[in-house]
């Protein structure tokens, strides 16, 4: 509807976005302000610093900086052994250790040629903890997003959720999040005795609140209007960008490594990769909220088929042999000793091996040099590359849509900065 | 090693063997293993060792050759022309397992407190070869544990795999007779010889080549972990055979000395004495300059000696005398020779060292520094003696005295005005100096040294020099800062390029490619 | 796996520019000499038969002592065929410079400003090439094995002013 222009000196009453643009450009002069964001603010989970050039509430440049986590990741990985190298794997996507531990494990296993070697058992357990890692991964990111936006309930049911899941990885590795659980060649320990049926107990509460949280924001119109349409990355810049994970699939790029290259036991299963249409940040959301289903499902398939059998391959020169052994036996004493001093022997060479981490395609490029440390030990971070769209992302946007857009994004600093 | 066996100039037949497929050519004489060491083929043993016969008793080396009935020892067989020689069938890498097994049947769990764990051949050749869990339900042999078999040497006898290298080390290098094997079987153990102690000059070598940790040294038992040493390789200083040894060293401390092959100067042997002389490098050092007994700074000693120095130039030259030591690098040396020559001018040039001591046909020089050929090159002809210069020290001819490095300087000191002394040591000869400026020693600098067959040999640094000691051709730099001669030497390998061109000798000499000390862990274990 | 992609590169280029081939532990790898990095990173990509179009990771491998000292190393996957490669290209020591592949994948950009803040080669025709990790004063590129793991650093630029 046409309207005349107002006279310069009377205040109208705005309504609606696109007549308060018109305003301000018409009315106020303005001009850029910078603002930094970060490093130490509460929504810059994971301690990044953003340098925003802002025009009102409207950003005009936005320069991203990372690397306030960065620890030395690949530095300390080329003076510790293979076996040593799992703390640190830990450390990386640190709401969901157990993919790191088990994408590191698989790339040093196809050095080793021990790919195809490894127990049954422990493949299926590494699926089942990789999974519930994964729903923990996803459970904090919408959390710690929802909370930003003002939904402080579903933080709390869903951090509650995240605990009794914490729990049960507590039982089995000792750790709440610093596991390291997975070894070159299996897994530490077994599962404990009742694991399954108080994993199906949990995934039973899970699942009820993620139900709720679905109920409190799917049709909630103050969380769609902060998400729906803001942020779009459409499927080319996906591709362009390497976006993989929940970001890349929300962008309408149906990769999911677990389908297109299974490895583990992950062909055996029956589930859905969602995939979204619009590459909004509410697309991100529903992604994700879909995924932590399609990864009960598998949860539960895994429990169902989960086979009796060793954890660990039987190779004195990978595996540690039993503590029994080790005390009364020579062999074993050596076997053990040379693996703890020196490190697992892995043939020279190279390998990329890549696994569904918790944001994407996490791979690790590593190089041997024949001795019982790695050359070089590279982690290709998911995160890192989904953390640099938002150059790109970010102008155009009101300031307050940073939060649900690096929220959705799922920055997290440990794997992003290594 | 197989070159020395073959005489340099006398042809030799060749045969052509097949190794794994591969078919290669080698000089008759050879045995099957050295042959595949030859040509990159890995094929384990404990008994042999290149710088002793071969007795092949470990049976650890047996490779299938077509044509004989049974697995034959490698080390001990000569190649034979068209000989097909298989080291990785299924047959073979089954045997080496037996074989281990055998070894490993009666061996104690000792490693975690075994000084050998980390460097261990049988360590390594199970971990590489076996890789299978035990059979034996524990039950095994038990020997003497801690035997003192000799004056540096402990003897564990269970840990002992009879491989008999220490024996053949008494037997052949050092050429006294005094380990043997007793008893048979299982009961088999290594002793001394009766009424004998393992007491020769060479006898710590039995504890560089025992494989396992059934020998080992009093000295460095329990002080450091094998993997946690720091490899650098030098020069024993102890006598004028200079050795090739690897100093091992770890928190900037040196734990141990240990040889390195050479053929031409000590084969794969040092003598004990030579290990010991790391000690001194850790005693009563001078850490800082002294000024009239007091400590004092670089800047004020060197000013203060470069005055004396200056003062008696232009007074006395006739009484300046300098005293060089054939303990010293060519390159300390050569830069005090540069001082010496201008701008002292002094023409007292003495040259000075440790007394001699005994020696044999073996390895042991009598005299007991390591660089008095080099001494004598740099000094020149006008070098005179230690006896002269205690003659003139005691006659008074001597006022003013510069004394670099003091090995077997002894005074009186009481006629001279000024003694000016760059040592490493705190004693006599320091506290009676007017101005004593510490120097770092060998296992602290980079140098050559020229051994008794007029070979030079590099030094390299194995841990940061004591206190606040320098190099010789530093503190000759410093000096002639406050003497008027510009040195400009800012590190020794260009004092060495300097002495390159000066000195006949040593033209075309190399100085060697950088080497960072290694740690032996990983890839570089000796065992 | 993807031997395609292999024999596409050694039809399309001479044997000065891929200079060696390879597959192992199913990776599929080539070396690049570094002057045709972005023509055979870009042909990959537009290739129909290759269709390498997705930017996987890009980052540096120092082989100290051998020459030349690094290896630029190009991971490439392609969604629609599911197969994927390696490119690597030597750089020297003494000058570590190659040509950027931003304007075929913007996703690119940060991966190479990593590959310089961390082992200091320099990607020519970079829109912004500086540190990424480390912080602007930081002295060194500290990924190089001859870079120590442990010393000091400078600390940051104090503010003109200030008191030191």
């Amino acid at each position: 509807m046409d309207e005349p222009s107002p006279p310069p000196t009377s205040r109208r009453v705005v309504l609606g976005l696109g007549e308060a643009a018109h305003f301000v450009e018409d009315e106020m002069p303005t001009e850029a302000m910078p603002l930094n964001m970060g490093p130490s603010h509460p929504a810059m989970h994971g301690t990044v610093r953003m340098v925003l050039e802002v025009e009102g509430e409207k950003i005009r440049s936005a320069d991203v900086q990372v690397g306030y986590l960065h620890r030395g990741f690949e530095k300390e990985a080329e003076h510790a052994t293979w076996t040593q190298i799992f703390p640190y794997t830990d450390r990386l996507n640190y709401v969901s250790p157990m993919l790191c531990n088990v994408g590191y494990a698989l790339a040093v296993e196809q050095l080793l040629d021990i790919d195809g070697k490894i127990p049954e058992r422990a493949q299926f357990i590494r699926v089942i903890v990789g999974e519930i890692s994964r729903i923990t991964d996803h459970l904090t990111c919408l959390a710690a997003s929802a909370m930003e936006l003002g939904a402080f309930t579903v933080f709390f049911y869903l951090i509650k959720a995240r605990e009794w899941l914490w729990e049960l990885l507590e039982e089995v590795s000792g750790a709440r999040l610093t596991h390291s659980y997975v070894r070159i060649g299996g897994v530490a320990a077994d599962l404990s005795e009742d694991f399954c049926p108080k994993l199906r107990e949990v995934l039973r509460r899970v699942r009820g609140a993620i139900g709720d949280a679905d109920k409190l924001l799917t049709s909630n119109r103050i969380f769609r209007d902060r998400m729906d349409g803001i942020a779009v990355i459409t499927r080319d810049e996906a591709i362009a960008w390497g976006l993989t994970g929940p970001v890349g699939r929300s962008a309408g790029l149906a990769y999911d490594v677990r389908k297109d290259h299974p490895y583990l036991v992950y062909d055996r299963f029956d589930f859905e990769v969602p995939v979204g249409s619009k590459g909004d940040n509410f697309d991100r959301f529903a992604v994700r909220l879909e995924e932590m289903r399609q990864s009960m499902r598998i949860l539960e398939q895994a429990m169902d088929r989960l086979p009796a059998g060793p954890i660990l391959i039987d190779d004195a020169r990978v595996a540690l042999p039993p503590k029994r052994e080790v005390y009364n036996t020579i062999e074993s004493m050596i076997a053990h000793f040379k693996l703890i001093m020196d490190g697992i022997v892995v043939p020279p060479g190279e390998i990329y091996s890549f696994t569904e981490g918790g944001n994407g395609e996490l791979g690790f490029y590593i190089v041997s040099d024949g001795t019982g440390r790695p050359w070089k030990c590279r982690v290709r971070p998911p995160c890192f590359a989904n953390t640099a769209v938002l150059n790109k992302l970010l102008p155009g946007l009101f300031v307050a849509d940073i939060i649900p857009t690096f929220g959705m994004i799922n920055m997290i600093g440990g794997e992003c900065d290594r | 090693m197989a070159d020395e066996r073959q005489a340099p100039f006398a042809p030799t037949r060749k045969v052509t063997v097949t190794i794994d497929g591969h078919t290669h050519e080698f000089s008759a004489g050879m045995t099957i293993l050295e042959a595949c060491q030859r040509v990159g083929v890995k094929v384990p043993f404990f008994c042999w060792h290149p710088g002793l016969s071969a007795p092949a008793v470990c049976r650890q080396c047996l490779v299938e050759v077509k044509g004989f009935p049974k697995p034959i020892p490698s080390c001990y067989t000569p190649v034979l022309d068209k000989m097909e020689v298989v080291t990785n069938s299924p047959k073979v890498l089954d045997v080496r397992r037996q074989m281990l097994e055998f070894t490993l049947l009666n061996h104690p769990i000792d490693c975690p407190i075994c000084d050998k764990a980390g460097e261990c051949e049988l360590q390594k050749h199970y971990f590489e070869w076996d890789a299978r869990s035990a059979r034996n339900d524990g039950g095994k042999v038990r020997k003497a544990k801690v035997v003192d078999v000799g004056r540096h040497i402990v003897l564990d006898q269970e840990r002992c795999i009879l491989c008999s290298r220490c024996v053949r080390v008494c037997n052949e290098v050092a050429r006294q007779p005094e380990l043997t094997m007793a008893f048979r079987g299982d009961r088999q153990i290594l002793t001394t010889a009766p009424g004998q102690r393992l007491d020769n000059p060479y006898s710590l070598n039995t504890v560089d080549v025992c494989p396992v940790g059934a020998l080992t040294a009093k000295d460095f038992r329990f002080s450091m972990r094998a993997w946690e040493l720091w490899a650098t390789p030098s020069v024993c200083p102890g006598c004028a055979t200079g050795c090739n040894i690897e100093i091992h060293a770890a928190c900037n401390v040196i734990r141990r000395l240990v040889p390195r092959p050479n053929p031409v100067v000590n084969k794969h042997w040092m003598c004990d004495e030579g290990r010991f002389t790391y000690q001194r490098v850790h005693q009563d050092r001078l850490a800082a300059p002294r000024l009239a007994g007091a400590t004092a700074t670089w800047e004020a000693a060197l000013a203060q000696a470069a005055r004396v120095l200056g003062e008696a130039r232009a007074s006395s030259p006739s009484t300046l005398g300098v005293a060089l030591s054939a303990q010293a690098t060519n390159e300390d040396l050569f830069a005090f020779m540069r001082l010496v020559s201008e701008p002292l001018r002094a023409d007292r040039l003495y040259l000075t060292g440790e007394a001699e001591g005994w020696c044999d046909d073996i390895l042991v020089s009598a005299d007991k520094n390591p660089n008095t050929t080099g001494a004598k090159l740099i000094g020149g002809p006008t070098l005179r003696t230690a006896a002269e210069l205690k003659r003139d020290m005691e006659g008074g001819a001597l006022t003013t005295l510069l004394v670099v490095g003091g090995a077997g300087v002894t005074g009186p000191f009481d006629k001279l005005s000024s003694l000016l002394v760059v040592t490493s040591h705190q004693g006599p000869l320091c506290a009676a100096a007017q101005v004593a400026l510490p120097l770092a020693m060998w296992a602290e600098v980079d140098g050559t040294f020229f051994n008794r067959q007029g070979k030079l040999q590099r030094v390299r640094p194995a841990i940061t020099p004591a206190g606040l000691s320098r190099p010789g051709w530093q503190i000759a730099v410093g000096l002639g800062r406050g003497l008027g001669a510009t040195l400009a030497y800012a590190d020794a390998k260009q004092v060495f390029a300097a002495a390159c061109e000066k000195v006949t000798l040593m033209s075309g000499a190399e100085w060697g490619k950088p080497e960072m000390p290694v740690q032996l862990r990983f890839a570089n274990s000796r065992g | 796996m993807a031997k395609i992609i292999l024999d596409r590169l050694s039809e399309h280029f001479v044997a000065g520019e891929i200079l060696e081939t390879g597959s192992q532990h199913g990776n599929e790898w080539a070396r690049v000499e570094p002057t045709h990095w972005r023509a055979v990173a870009r042909f990959l990509r537009d290739d129909p038969v290759t269709a390498l179009d997705m930017f996987i990771d890009l980052t540096c491998v120092d082989r100290l002592g051998r020459v030349p000292r690094f290896d630029v190393v190009l991971h490439l996957y392609s969604v629609g065929k599911k197969h994927r490669v390696r490119l690597l290209a030597g750089v020297p020591e003494e000058s570590p410079a190659i040509e950027s592949l931003v304007e075929l994948w913007p996703g690119a950009n940060w991966f190479e400003r990593e590959a310089f803040d961390l082992y200091g080669v320099r990607f020519v025709d970079h829109p912004d090439l500086r540190r990424i990790l480390m912080y602007p004063e930081f002295v060194g590129h500290p990924l190089r094995k001859d870079f120590p793991k442990e010393g000091r650093q400078p600390l940051l630029r104090r503010l003109p002013g200030s008191v030191d």
